[in-house]
Parts: structure tokens; sequence; C-alpha cells
């Protein structure tokens, strides 16, 4: 009975090395890159729609990143300083290209848990949830445009207005889309 | 104005639609949030999202060409900078030093998560066929096991190849996740690249990255060299 006792406290987990033992490591910078760069990159694509940028602002991310850690290092803190620098990247690109300086301040508020991607599918039901929001003009014209690939002169033919109008109803809908997202879905 | 930044916020919509780099310009804020939705959108076309190989052979290259030639302990302790501040002797000893760790570090790099891959290559190994290559599309990964070998076999990209299924650390089976292209361990959450490298571990000391094992696709079967 004693040596039953003294084996399950031998077995009892020392509490500092099970602190230990939660931090997983990151051994070198192909390490913090396979595991994270579609990731930063799916993040990237998302405030910026293009592969041109997000391949770049991908790029300057993790370069900038893997220059200043030392490595090995924890997966938390990597991730962690993989998404502040992304934070500030993503930002500078908006300030540096479009003069967008409310923008770029609120790209500085990404959250932390920003780098774990949701798959596509997510995105496509977050934009399903918002074109469903909208008011039924304004959700079929970003529906032609964004989902069917229609141009602004084909959808203009659909809906019988101008190409001119086309273009306002098409800058109205995402303005109002913009006042959904921040009120309803963020 | 508000036809203007209609026209504006277009010709971006018109850019990021057509796969293009949109032009720059000064926009408003009511133009910014405009056109952060319309970048949110067209992330949501299934796929659109991901990177293609070409792009990330590109990011990988270019940090390959900026980490990997250039070790930090040379750019922080040149010899000059030593001179300058402690005379020749102390230069003299950190340039040893820092040849040691520059050294040290080409040893580590890459395989600094554990051993280099190596090959399993039994002693009286035959190609046995395991699954049908029409089993296995392109991204995806299977495992197999021949009653000696537990296997991953992996097709990234129409290129077949295989690894050992088995965590280095204690030999817990690992658990292929698609979706991130990881292998991951049930045991203590250790995680393999396809390749067979380590990408991560909750270890006092890296495991060994994973053997490869001999494979080839046969008359449409994917056989594997094992016992």
């Amino acid at each position: 009975m004693l040596a039953l006792t003294e084996l399950h406290v031998v077995r009892e987990p020392d509490p500092d090395k099970f602190r230990e033992a939660e931090t997983a490591t990151y051994p070198d910078w192909e390490s913090v890159y396979q595991d994270n760069v579609v990731g930063i990159y799916q993040l990237a694509f998302r405030r910026v729609g293009n592969a041109a940028d997000a391949e770049d602002l991908a790029e300057d991310v993790l370069m900038q990143t893997l220059k200043t850690l030392r490595l090995p290092a924890p997966v938390h803190n990597v991730r962690s300083y993989l998404v502040k620098t992304a934070r500030t990247v993503l930002a500078d690109h908006w300030r540096r290209h479009y003069a967008a300086k409310d923008a770029a301040t609120e790209l500085e508020q990404l959250p932390q848990g920003a780098l774990i991607a949701p798959p596509s599918t997510d995105a496509s039901e977050r934009a399903a949830r918002l074109l469903a929001l909208l008011p039924e003009h304004f959700s079929r014209i970003l529906e032609l445009r964004f989902l069917r690939g229609f141009t602004v002169r084909e959808a203009a033919d659909e809906l019988g207005v101008t190409e001119s109008n086309a273009r306002v109803m098409q800058f109205r809908a995402l303005r109002k889309a913009a006042e959904l997202e921040m009120e309803v879905l963020s | 104005m508000t036809d203007k930044s209609a026209d504006r916020v277009a010709r971006f919509v018109d850019d990021l639609l057509r796969g293009r780099r949109p032009r720059r310009f000064s926009a408003s804020q009511e133009e910014a949030e405009a056109m952060k939705v319309a970048a949110s959108l067209v992330s949501a076309r299934t796929g659109a999202d991901l990177p293609d190989k070409a792009a990330l052979d590109r990011i990988h290259s270019k940090l390959s060409a900026a980490l990997d030639e250039s070790p930090t302990v040379e750019r922080r302790f040149t010899r000059r900078v030593m001179l300058r501040t402690f005379g020749t002797a102390a230069a003299a000893v950190v340039v040893g030093v820092a040849l040691d760790e520059v050294v040290t570090r080409q040893g580590k790099s890459p395989g600094a998560g554990g051993s280099p891959s190596t090959v399993l290559m039994p002693d009286a190994g035959a190609w046995r066929p395991v699954a049908a290559v029409t089993q296995l599309p392109a991204g995806h990964a299977i495992t197999v096991s021949t009653g000696s070998v537990d296997a991953v076999i992996v097709n990234d990209g129409g290129a077949i190849s295989a690894v050992s299924g088995v965590c280095t650390h204690l030999g817990c089976k690992l658990q292929p996740d698609e979706a991130s292209q990881k292998l991951n361990c049930p045991c203590h959450q250790t995680a393999f690249g396809f390749s067979g490298k380590v990408l991560y571990y909750r270890l006092k000391t890296a495991p060994a990255n994973l053997p490869q094992i001999p494979s080839r696709v046969n008359d449409g079967q994917i056989e594997l060299f094992v016992v």
C-alpha cells in the first residue's frame, strides 16, 4: 500500500515542469515559415484583396519578424509577434498607398487570434451574411460583381440602369456594407 | 464628389476582380471603408485567399537568402567595431567566438528541429503497393500500415512522397491535418510538416525529423520500399 502511494506521488505532475511543457517551440525560421506562411498570406489577402500585395505583405511580415526573433522560441510568442508585425505592416500599406489613416488605425486593432485564419468557407459565410443584411438593390449589385464576376456594364444591363448609376450604386452598397460590418458583424 | 468616389472605388474593384494589383491613389475615409469591404468580398470567393505554390516559393527563397546567409553574430559584432572599442586582443577573442557561433548555427541549420531527416532503408525491403494513386489527390495525405511500418503518404502538387507515420519522440501515431499541411502528434502536441521536418514541439529538446520512406508510383499504384 505504501509503495502504491509513493508511486502515485512520484507520478504527480510537477507544476513547474507542467507549465514548461505547455510551451511548444519553433526550432528555426523554416518551422515558423512553414507553420504560418499560409495564415499570414490569408490575413493579408483579406485586407487587400489581391495576390500581388498579399504576397509582398506576407513576405514583409515574416522578414521583419524573423530578423528580430531569436530562435528557438515559444510558438505563442512567435505568433504574437507575427500578429503585432502584421498590424503595423498592413496599416502602413493602407497609409502609404491610399493615405487612409482611419482604415490604417482600424487595422492596428487586429485581434491577437487573427493569425489562426478561418477556412475560406468562413469568409464566404460572412460575405453571405453581410449581403443578406443589405437592402435588396445593394445586395444585388454586390452579388453580381463579387460573386458572379459581372463587369460594371453587365451589372448595369442586368439591373436596367446606366453604367454611371451602377458605379454609384456599387459605391453606396459597399459603404452600407462597411457600416453594417462595424455595427453587426464585428 | 460621390461620382468621383464611385469611379475611383469602381476602378479599385475592377483591379481586384481582374486579379491585378490596384492602382494607388489618395482615398477619402469613405472610399477607404468601401475599398476594405471590397477586399474582404473578393476574399470570400472559394480559395481566392490561398497562395499558389509559386508565391510561396518566392517568399521562401527571399527569406532563405536573407536569413541563411547573414548570421546574426557576424552582423552584430564586426571586427572593426571590436577593435575600436576594446583593442586587438578582445577583437581576436570575440571574432573567435563569433566564428564558432556561425559554424554552430550552420551546423544546426536547416535541421535544427532535430537531426537531419534519414531514409528508412530496410535490409530485406521490397517494393510493396499500399494505395492507388487515385486515392491520393493533390494536397492530401493518408496513413498506411504494412504491418511492420506505419507511414504517411503525401501528394504535394502531384509529387508523391512518404515519411514515417510515427512520432520520433515516443512513438505515438501521427495524425495528418490536411487543412494546415501538418502531421500532428496526439501525445505531446508536436507537429511535423508533410516533408517530415519538425514544425514545433512541446518538449525540452527538439525531436528528430521523420525518416523518409522510399516511394514510387508503379502502374497506378503507390509503392513503398518496406518490409
